[in-house]
């Protein structure tokens, strides 16, 4: 298998809070005011992905609090804080700033106390309050933090979007990845990225992207280095397209056996994410850019419903099953009567 | 399968000219030839995948070979490493 041994990695290991701030209101839109300690924010780390709603470690239960996640504060918790006396809010309040929290986001319009506020600000936890429902403020950071510790691999192909389905073209180096996807560019197809590709892992779907040096570079042996951008125009590439079909190219020999009908279709897990293969022996003569865009037509058939090897195969169960009842023997013409050269 | 670490030592790292005698020495060979630098493992074959290392001076690469003449092809790839791809004098810091 062609990437069994790629290792994978986070895209980041760690990103600050600053970061988190700016993009939350560069790129979501989001809505965010700072409340304490703002200057803190440059030397907070998010290091996981997840989220957490503190509720059981404010009433003072803190084994296993998971304290290194950004603390989500919704209704339930500011109601339970505010529903407390004033001694009572700081010992709750307490229990979370004895932690290094990295930041807190206090939703859907609530409030924290100006106490509150002076606790955080004297144990260097930022605080941000937002307008956004808890639900969906959660599920847009996810998102974000998700992406931005996504597992990533490097591996060793073409990416090509040919009608709109990601294929990644690999094979041995030489065998002729770079041209089919020349050709394919040629054909009006949109390159991803050619030699390095990295593949990304969010919400169970493999994103394809270049790296920031090779995009849309492409080397053609005899050639050498070419731009595609600049050669063929925008039309021409992609930043991003999700990885769809797997077109594995290998050098023909009589001992591989191949699947011809195409009932069978192999599969191989990629970060987890299953992705249909097809392996194609190179023979000569053999235009592969066509069979590239065969491929994405037949994925798109099936996709909307339609399986020609297996509408086959139930064409042939039921003439076995006719014969057996009629007796009708022998491959029939699909014309009755040659009338004349009419259809 | 032989791994190895190797330091780039000519001045202006691996731009274009050395990535292409790299590309050119692992072709002689059918091993497979990846280098894993900052987690990454990519195919040394191809010379988009060796420029996009940028690998600077100093930088420490590690070498993996795997294939029949795995020795030989790391010897001969060692040996470019070590001679700093024979531009240690002329080296015109990657403006070539």
């Amino acid at each position: 298998m062609p990437f069994g041994t790629n290792p994978i990695v986070p895209k980041t290991k760690r990103i600050s809070v600053e970061f988190l701030v700016t993009q939350l209101r560069d790129k979501i839109r989001m809505q965010v005011q700072a409340c304490a300690s703002v200057s803190a924010c440059m030397q907070r780390y998010l290091t996981e992905a997840d989220l957490h709603r503190p509720g059981l470690a404010l009433t003072g239960y803190t084994h296993l609090f998971a304290w290194k996640r950004v603390q989500v504060l919704g209704n339930t918790e500011c109601e339970y804080l505010e529903n407390l006396p004033p001694v009572a809010q700081r010992e709750a309040f307490g229990n979370l700033t004895q932690f290094e929290i990295p930041v807190m986001f206090v939703t859907h319009g609530n409030e924290l106390g100006p106490h509150l506020l002076e606790m955080a600000e004297a144990a260097g936890i930022p605080v941000f309050t937002t307008h956004t429902e808890t639900i969906k403020f959660m599920y847009l950071l996810r998102d974000f933090l998700e992406d931005q510790f996504a597992l990533q691999t490097i591996v060793h192909g073409a990416m090509v979007d040919v009608y709109g389905i990601g294929i990644l073209i690999t094979g041995k180096a030489g065998i002729g990845k770079s041209e089919v996807a020349l050709d394919l560019v040629e054909r009006g197809h949109r390159l991803v990225a050619d030699d390095v590709v990295t593949l990304t892992r969010k919400n169970n779907v493999l994103m394809a992207a270049a790296t920031d040096i090779n995009k849309h570079f492409m080397e053609v042996r005899g050639l050498g280095i070419i731009d595609i951008m600049s050669m063929f125009g925008i039309r021409a590439v992609r930043y991003q397209k999700r990885l769809e079909v797997l077109l594995e190219l290998y050098l023909w020999d009589e001992i591989t056996e191949i699947d011809r009908t195409g009932l069978e279709r192999k599969r191989e897990a990629i970060l987890d994410v299953e992705v249909p293969v097809i392996q194609l022996p190179i023979t000569p003569g053999k235009n592969i850019t066509v069979i590239a865009e065969v491929v994405a037509m037949n994925y798109l058939l099936n996709n909307y419903g339609y399986d020609a090897a297996r509408t086959f195969q139930e064409r042939i169960k039921t003439r076995i099953a006719q014969k057996t009842k009629t007796g009708n023997n022998g491959p029939k013409r699909f014309v009755d009567y040659f009338e004349g050269d009419v259809e | 399968m032989i791994k190895k670490k190797v330091i780039v030592i000519n001045s202006s790292g691996i731009h274009a000219r050395p990535a292409s005698m790299l590309v050119k020495t692992a072709a002689k060979f059918t091993s497979e030839f990846h280098i894993h630098s900052h987690g990454y493992r990519i195919n040394a074959k191809s010379i988009l995948g060796v420029l996009t290392l940028a690998a600077e001076c100093g930088a420490e690469l590690e070498l993996e070979f795997s294939g029949e003449d795995e020795e030989q092809a790391c010897e001969a790839i060692s040996h470019l490493f070590e001679q700093g791809f024979g531009m240690m004098d002329t080296d015109e810091g990657g403006s070539s």
